[in-house]
């Protein structure tokens, strides 16, 4: 496998690896990989790079089927996978290219406080945030929804929060797309997945999903960190998760009915998980509808997520959270497909932009920006590994010449689940991560520690690095881990 | 023959089936689902809950028929919160199922063993035949 895909890649520069078209007869573009050297060893030994060929197959696919740094294989789309359609062109969307964790995202929450000011009541705050926020599997909290709500959720995302009382409306100027989407439609959504999704708000979920504490330790950029309020020493919150059950059968359910599109509308893709069907089909854009309400139920999730953070700081400091400036630098989606436009040959053209695992990163001056970072170009979290470091970078042109304004989302794991429980038998992950860095780690289960320990992740530094030396974002600042809790 | 093997994914989780008649494969799939769910070692413990299921779909299609097979129980199991041990196909084509199951009423959201399975996805699914029968390879998302 290595071998084989040595001979097929051609290396354009040090960031950038192509998959011919010729590789595979179907392949409607070429595919683009951006890695590094060292990356790129494990990438070819995954069975990513099969998965960036196949999706080139999709109709209308403009440019390349692209794939970020942080890439592994995941099931139809590779994880880390970018991917443009043109409706005008038959251009197709795929669940799959937006996976089952619809609108699954991060977000980053800044504080007044220091280091030294935490250091005496970190224990005591990760203790009362892992008390406090519902985590684990199907787990339902106190944020409650009626029947009626959770359409009115659907319909206007993180609003409905804000309306609720679960934070302000500065919250929203700083999360991609206002917290909510348009064109979400609840009719397109199955009774199953109402159910599985019902108290769900408010929820941080299980696997990779957490919330963690952190203290900046380095700054990279220091005019556009000073912009995102962001300095050296200070405490910031980090929150993942996405549209838990709600999204998981939204996905499921249209991913079944697009098989039989691929019949109907005579679509070749060499894997079925790859089932889509024409943006511009009855098929297409009741999935688009459907996928929008997961999207705002997943903004929702995130802000209730961390209206209930700050209520447990301002229980711990005995301080309103407005007094500890915990306030939202950005917030992320990271499996999401957008109507955007993109100069494509020198002529806009309004695209489906899948991204899977990829992170938006709108350069300065783009008008869905907020005004505040106008200058600075868009926020793009990137989240590390527990026992590593996190990062803060800013969108950039880059993004919008080469990867329809997009980059990495992550470490990206390299070990299997199961891999890494072997990997850690006999082992107290939480323990070893206290022992080592004083980091403070609460998890629902012994098996999620393992299946997240460190050692199941790539190098956050060296993804990063790849993004920042290609121009796709630049580094802003990193963020080391404190105390953290996992579903 | 083992009745279904755990297959490494990077990011999700996989179960080799096998079978010797395409009934005991999509059994033994379902038994492998569960076992990803609670591990292989668990056992649930209570009194039986029966249920039914008939799956009728236009797809001449086996390996789709296997997708809906699993995620009907898996909405059971998310919805209902029965873990199900047992499974019994009376009829089964390229159109449908007809099965009996039954399971155990238990919430084991809060358990240490527990999985979450988001769905049953159709990533490289194919029903393969050899000497011994049948096999299929099946990829969930968690």
């Amino acid at each position: 496998m290595v071998y084989a895909w040595q001979d097929k890649l051609e290396k354009l520069d040090n960031f950038r690896w192509k998959i011919p078209q010729s590789y595979k007869p179907g392949m409607k573009v070429p595919g683009l990989i951006y890695a590094s050297e060292k990356l790129l060893t494990g990438i070819i030994n995954d069975k990513a790079p099969e998965q960036v060929a196949n999706v080139a197959f999709l109709p209308g696919i403009v440019k390349y089927s692209l794939a970020m740094p942080d890439i592994h294989w995941g099931y139809g789309f590779s994880i880390g996978g970018v991917a443009a359609t043109d409706p005008e062109n038959g251009g197709v969307i795929a669940p799959g290219g937006i996976g089952y964790d619809i609108c699954c995202g991060v977000r980053l929450v800044r504080s007044d406080l220091t280091l030294d000011e935490l250091k005496p009541r970190l224990e005591t705050l990760v203790n009362a945030l892992f008390n406090n926020i519902p985590s684990g599997v199907g787990s339902s909290g106190d944020i409650k929804a009626s029947a009626k709500e959770e359409e009115e959720i659907f319909l206007k995302g993180a609003a409905w929060a804000v309306k609720k009382g679960y934070g302000v409306k500065e919250d929203l100027d700083f999360t991609e797309d206002r917290g909510s989407i348009e064109g979400a439609d609840p009719s397109g959504v199955s009774k199953r997945a109402y159910e599985r999704g019902r108290g769900q708000s408010g929820t941080l979920g299980s696997g990779n999903h957490f919330l963690e504490v952190q203290v900046i330790d380095e700054i990279y950029d220091e005019e556009k960190a000073d912009i995102f309020s962001l300095f050296k020493g200070q405490i910031t919150m980090m929150i993942h998760s996405g549209s838990r059950g709600l999204g998981y059968q939204i996905c499921d359910d249209y991913v079944k009915g697009m098989i039989s599109c691929l019949d109907k509308y005579n679509i070749n893709v060499p894997d079925r998980q790859l089932a889509c069907a024409p943006l511009n089909s009855p098929e297409g854009k009741s999935y688009l509808r459907a996928m929008k309400c997961a999207t705002n139920y997943a903004w929702t999730n995130r802000q209730c997520l961390m209206h209930l953070a700050r209520n447990v700081f301002e229980k711990v400091f005995n301080k309103s959270w407005n007094s500890l400036g915990l306030k939202l630098v950005y917030d992320v989606a990271h499996n999401i497909a957008k109507m955007e436009k993109h100069k494509v040959d020198g002529k806009e053209r309004l695209l489906c932009v899948h991204r899977k695992g990829a992170t938006r990163a709108f350069p300065p001056g783009h008008p869905e920006l907020p005004e505040a970072y106008k200058k600075t170009g868009q926020p793009v979290i990137i989240p590390g590994d527990m026992g590593t470091f996190s990062y803060v970078l800013a969108g950039t042109e880059g993004s919008m010449r080469e990867t329809f304004g997009s980059t990495c989302h992550g470490a990206g794991r390299c070990l299997s689940r199961s891999g890494a429980v072997k990997v850690c038998a006999g082992r107290s992950i939480d323990k070893e991560l206290f022992n080592k860095s004083g980091i403070i780690v609460r998890a629902k289960t012994r098996t999620t520690l393992a299946e997240e320990a460190p050692e199941a992740y790539k190098d956050v530094g060296e993804v990063v690095d790849v993004v920042h030396g290609a121009g796709l974002s630049k580094k802003v600042c990193r963020m080391r881990p404190l105390g953290v809790i996992k579903g | 023959m083992k009745p279904f093997e755990l297959v490494d994914h990077t990011a999700d989780v996989g179960i080799k089936a096998h079978g010797s008649t395409l009934t005991e494969l999509f059994e033994n799939a379902a038994r492998g689902m569960f076992a990803v769910i609670a591990g292989e070692k668990y056992k649930a413990q209570g009194s039986k809950i029966e249920k039914k299921i008939e799956i009728n779909e236009n797809k001449d299609n086996l390996e789709e028929i296997l997708v809906s097979w699993l995620s009907e129980l898996l909405d059971i199991f998310n919805r209902e919160k029965i873990y199900l041990d047992n499974f019994r196909i009376l009829s089964l084509n390229n159109n449908g199922i007809k099965a009996e199951t039954s399971g155990v009423n238990i919430d084991l959201y809060q358990s240490d063993l527990y999985t979450e399975i988001k769905a049953v996805t159709f990533h490289n699914l194919k029903i393969e035949e050899d000497v011994e029968g049948f096999s299929c390879t099946i990829i969930f998302d968690v």
